[in-house]
């Protein structure tokens, strides 16, 4: 029987070829959109699962307002030094702990210098201690765990840095120079082990682990605190919340007596319930549970609706085509029924057809995975991978469970449907009885036009509000400006100012590209307005073009500017109130004592971060007093577009001072693309889910046309024998689609606007709700359902009716 | 091998009762070949249908090899299908993506007969009717009588002990539709199968041994045919 059902079942996919086609290419691309997710899902769950001794490592949180985004109090992943320490002397269970360099956003690299070559610029080179592989199970590929970092100055690259800088593995004992900055005068470390690359990705990911020794000793100074990563193996895999209460009493004694080596008094700090806080988490947890941010689950949560929905798509025009077609597989089920097959023997028959349906689209998805995934990894900048995937029996046994539940869902309303016809009915010839799902269409039809025309009210709003950032006044002039990563020394600045064509050089602390918040409280007229404070040197405003609203900018001419004066932005000069040019406020400094400053100029709001963040009322100074240290920004205005040319003159300055550190720089079109890039990405996204998911709402609009224009053959050629026009005919079918689409419609355009709501709430700078894209979604949606329809209506409509008449 | 006593079948439609079949008593024995007649709308299909247990009626009892059949659940009604009843229909329902040979072979799959088994009953019933050479063609490959003649070759095929049948030659030429009756008064004759058909032609109902003239739903004539009509 099974035999001979999944032969009936390849007979009739054979038989509605187009429509066969039509579901399972609908259904694979539903499913290529999911699993990409799930391969996306699977890598980022894989995190640190490359050895099974991991499940003994864990990682230190300390509770601190130290170093975190908002001031305030956070579990950090960087800890007090002195951590490691403690844990090796009150902890038995402690096998190794080791102190490791923190990720920090900023970081772009050291230069690396092999003999006489070029140095390169290599980022992820973490600075640890001689315990480190006695924490992380890494394997060696040259020396081992046991003796790489056993001595000072030593280095152990991954294979894949190695190869990029001798071309071979085969280094150890070789030197490399690293220079951190470009002024270092650079360390010389021994190469002494060379690691696999671990089939799944890493928290603590690097590219080499260096001992330099700073890592070795705790400041002894007690006021002096280092901050760094600590990661500890126990002998046991524990239970972490045992673990942390043992910890927390541990670290209470610890943090007393540091306090009081600091001459400061735990209970002043620690009062009203405040607590200072440590813990552990397991290092494969590490990665889904970030201090401050998102995890990446939330972060993919509306991807994973959307394409949750794409899928949901694909599998209604399954159901929908199926239960149109059980028209025609009416008589087969009564026929069956009075030779004696159950009911069950039925529902498994067509359960079997949706099943070898589903599992050709699944092959179809595997085959469009392989095609896709080079475009989706280089776009979503991750490195996907379908076969060589160190969990491919997990991804197998998702997909075999994804296959389990597509067939369900798609073929057990149809299954049920049929298996249910009444043979009587059937067999009186009366099929349109035993008809039933056709609420159930309609039902799903308006669902799937929901979804695309919401997707396409949400594209266009979306593209006018991506116009509107792309077009947006930035407050300063982003071309012909160039952003080079080093800190403002005269030599370097001297020169270049030599070179023709190089307008300006300057620095400020903060710059779109590496935004740096350094927040102050002033008093101005008794009341206390907290403020962004920036430091920049005389020309870094004009440099960044910015536009002078009420009084002037820092000048050569006025000494004081490097005194005490200062320009506010319209959004701090907001604060102070009206005529704020030449008023004066008070700042306490670190010493305590106050210095009054005097507002100069009040310039326009210039955009440092993307725009989904409010610009800062903020104040910019000259002078020394209060300002910051130099961050890395050196700034450099053309007024030539020779852009080529002048960057090789730099470099070849560059070059004389350093030659040890390559030139690191940016341009500011570069950073300010950089800034809407994450949106970009998103609404492109969007853009190729909402083609899918419209195109296949499409296909699934001309399939059930189809199939309702040829179940009223006849009574189409009836109406033509009784004297209706084609167009008569065409509009008899279209009214019934018709009113389905509008119905969408008019579902769509709340929900469309609830969503999207959100989405623009997310930008501090964003457009009013436009109207347009709501009466463009709504006229698209009904002139090609229209069309869809009418091109079937009109097949149906130009036939000739004798036909029909005598078929029947 | 069926009784029916005091069967009544109506539609309600708006709170009227439209009356199908009243007070149809009446017993049919192994072996006998019953021809119901009367005009159209009668109610023969409908009293066919009941006999079949493809519908229930709304009143009276209704036994089948001395089981009440009324309160049969589905699945003893469906090893009835399996095991006692073949159908054959006016429109011969053939199932169209199955070939010839697989139509046949169906309900001998529900049946569970094993392979060997099921080959040679079926290569027997091609024989028998003369169709060997179409066994791989599909119902809509073939002419209206061999697809009739196929539809008796599945109703057959597992061995009924009655044949249900509707109109059989309702769509066919009259030289076929003395190749089924006589098929038919041969099976009823030579194998004992008890066979009830519907008809509207005398001479069809010639072949049978007893006519039920059925007019408003009322059994107004019970009557036994001398066969006239010789093999
Ligand atoms: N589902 C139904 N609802 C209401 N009335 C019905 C239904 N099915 C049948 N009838 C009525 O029952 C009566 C008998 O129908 P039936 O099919 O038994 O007639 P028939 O004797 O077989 O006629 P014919 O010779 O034309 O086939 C008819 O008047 C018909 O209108
Ligand atoms: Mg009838």
């Amino acid at each position: 029987m099974f035999k001979l059902n999944l032969k009936i079942a390849w007979r009739n996919l054979w038989k509605n070829k187009v429509y066969a086609a039509i579901n399972i290419g609908g259904l694979a691309l539903g499913l290529t959109a999911f699993v990409l997710m799930l391969l996306y899902i699977n890598h980022e769950e894989s995190y640190d699962s490359w050895s099974p001794d991991l499940k003994n490592v864990y990682q230190i949180r300390e509770k601190h307002d130290f170093f975190t985004p908002d001031n305030k109090e956070h579990w950090n992943e960087i800890s007090n030094s002195r951590i490691a320490n403690l844990l090796r002397a009150k902890l038995p269970q402690v096998v190794a702990v080791t102190k490791v360099d923190n990720d920090f956003d900023f970081d772009n690299g050291y230069s690396l210098k092999v003999d006489n070559a070029d140095p390169v610029i290599i980022n992820k080179i973490k600075d640890s201690d001689s315990s480190f592989f006695h924490v992380f199970p890494y394997q060696f590929l040259q020396g081992s765990a046991d003796k790489a970092l056993e001595n000072k100055e030593t280095i152990v690259l991954k294979e894949s840095l190695a190869m990029q800088l001798f071309g071979t593995t085969k280094v150890l004992g070789k030197t490399v120079k690293v220079v951190r900055w470009e002024t270092d005068k650079g360390t010389a470390l021994t190469i002494t082990g060379v690691v696999y690359e671990p089939n799944t990705p890493q928290s603590v990911n690097f590219n080499a682990i260096t001992r330099t020794g700073n890592k070795d000793k705790d400041p002894e100074n007690p006021t002096n605190n280092n901050y760094c990563q600590v990661y500890t193996r126990l002998n046991k895999s524990s239970d972490t919340l045992v673990l942390n209460q043992t910890l927390q009493k541990i670290y209470i004694d610890f943090k007393k007596s540091l306090l009081s080596g600091q001459k400061k008094n735990y209970n002043d700090i620690y009062k009203d319930g405040k607590l200072p806080g440590l813990k552990v988490i397991p290092v494969s947890e590490v990665h889904a549970n970030p201090p401050y941010n998102m995890n990446w689950f939330e972060k993919l949560k509306p991807v994973m609706a959307i394409s949750a929905f794409l899928l949901l798509v694909s599998v209604i025009n399954f159901i929908n085509l199926a239960t149109a077609q059980s028209v025609q597989r009416a008589k087969e089920v009564g026929v069956k029924k009075v030779l004696g097959s159950y009911k069950t023997q039925l529902t498994w028959q067509f359960l079997v057809e949706a099943a070898l349906q589903s599992i050709i689209s699944l092959f179809l998805c595997i085959i469009l995975i392989e095609i896709v995934l080079p475009a989706f990894n280089n776009h979503f900048k991750v490195d996907l991978s379908f076969w060589h995937n160190a969990q491919l029996p997990v991804m197998i046994s998702q997909l075999v469970g994804l296959f389990v539940f597509v067939t369900l869902l798609a073929g057990f309303y149809p299954a049920w449907i049929l298996s249910n016809y009444n043979p009587v009915s059937v067999l009186k010839g009366n099929y349109e009885n035993g008809l039933r799902g056709i609420a159930l269409r309609n039902v799903l039809v308006v669902f799937q036009f929901i979804i695309s025309v919401t997707f396409i009210i949400s594209i266009g709003v979306m593209e006018l509000q991506s116009r509107f950032m792309s077009n947006k006044d930035l407050g300063f002039e982003r071309g012909n400006l160039i952003n080079i990563n080093t800190n403002y020394e005269d030599d370097f600045v001297e020169r270049l100012k030599k070179i023709p064509g190089i307008q300006y050089v300057a620095t400020t602390t903060q710059v779109m590209g590496n935004a740096f918040n350094v927040p102050e409280e002033v008093n101005y007229k008794g009341n206390a307005i907290n403020l962004n404070t920036v430091t920049v040197t005389m020309d870094a405003l004009p440099a960044l073009g910015v536009k002078v609203v009420q009084g002037r900018i820092f000048s050569k001419e006025y000494k004081q500017d490097t005194v005490n004066t200062v320009v506010l932005n319209e959004a701090a000069a907001s604060l102070f109130g009206k005529n704020v040019i030449g008023q004066t406020y008070g700042k306490v400094d670190w010493e305590g004592k106050t210095n009054r400053f005097q507002i100069v100029g009040v310039i326009k709001n210039y955009h440092n971060e993307g725009f989904d963040k409010t610009v800062l009322p903020t104040v910019y100074k000259v002078t020394s007093l209060g300002g910051t240290s130099n961050t890395n920004n050196l700034l450099v205005r053309f007024n030539t577009s020779k852009y080529k040319e002048l960057i090789g003159k730099i470099e070849k300055e560059w070059k004389v001072l350093y030659p040890n550190f390559p030139m690191v720089y940016s341009s500011l079109d570069d950073a300010f693309s950089k800034s809407l890039e994450d949106n970009n990405r998103f609404i492109n996204m969007i853009i190729l889910f909402s083609l899918v998911s419209v195109s296949l709402s499409l296909l699934g609009l001309f399939a059930l046309s189809t199939f309702v224009a040829r179940r009223r053959t006849k009574e189409i050629a009836v109406r033509k024998v009784l004297g209706a026009s084609n167009i008569q005919i065409v509009n008899l079918l279209n009214r019934s689609f018709l009113v389905l689409v509008i119905v969408a419609n008019l579902i769509s355009w709340p929900v469309a606007y609830i969503i999207i709501k959100k989405w623009l709430d997310g930008f501090a700078y964003r457009i009013d709700m436009p109207i347009s894209p709501f009466l463009t979604a709504t006229l698209i949606s009904i002139i090609i359902a229209v069309l869809t329809v009418s091109i079937q209506a009109r097949k149906a409509a130009v036939t000739d009716p004798v036909n029909a008449l005598k078929y029947e | 091998m069926i009784d029916l006593k005091n069967i009544e079948k109506y539609y309600a439609s708006k709170g009227i009762k439209h009356y199908v079949l009243r007070h149809v008593t009446t017993t049919i024995k192994q072996g006998e070949f019953v021809s119901i007649m009367g005009p159209s709308g009668a109610g023969k299909s409908t009293l066919l249908n009941i006999l079949g247990m493809l519908e229930e009626p709304t009143y009276g009892t209704y036994e089948f090899m001395g089981e009440d059949v009324t309160s049969l659940n589905e699945r003893k009604r469906i090893e009835l299908y399996r095991n006692h009843i073949g159908f054959v229909f006016q429109a011969y329902h053939l199932i169209d993506e199955m070939t010839v040979y697989e139509n046949i072979e169906a309900p001998l799959l529900y049946k569970k007969i094993g392979g060997s088994e099921r080959k040679s009953r079926i290569a027997d019933l091609l024989d028998r009717f003369n169709i060997v050479a179409k066994k791989d063609l599909f119902p809509n490959q073939l002419s209206g009588g061999q697809q009739q003649l196929v539809g008796i070759a599945r109703a057959l095929a597992a061995q009924p002990s009655i044949i249900l049948a509707d109109e059989p030659t309702g769509n066919l030429q009259s030289a076929q539709a003395e190749e089924i009756m006589q098929l038919f008064q041969k099976l009823n004759k030579e194998e004992g199968i008890t066979i009830i058909q519907v008809t509207h032609s005398e001479k069809n109902a010639g072949y049978g041994n007893r006519i039920l003239h059925i007019a408003d739903g009322v059994v107004k004539d019970d009557v036994a045919v001398s066969n006239n009509v010789k093999i």
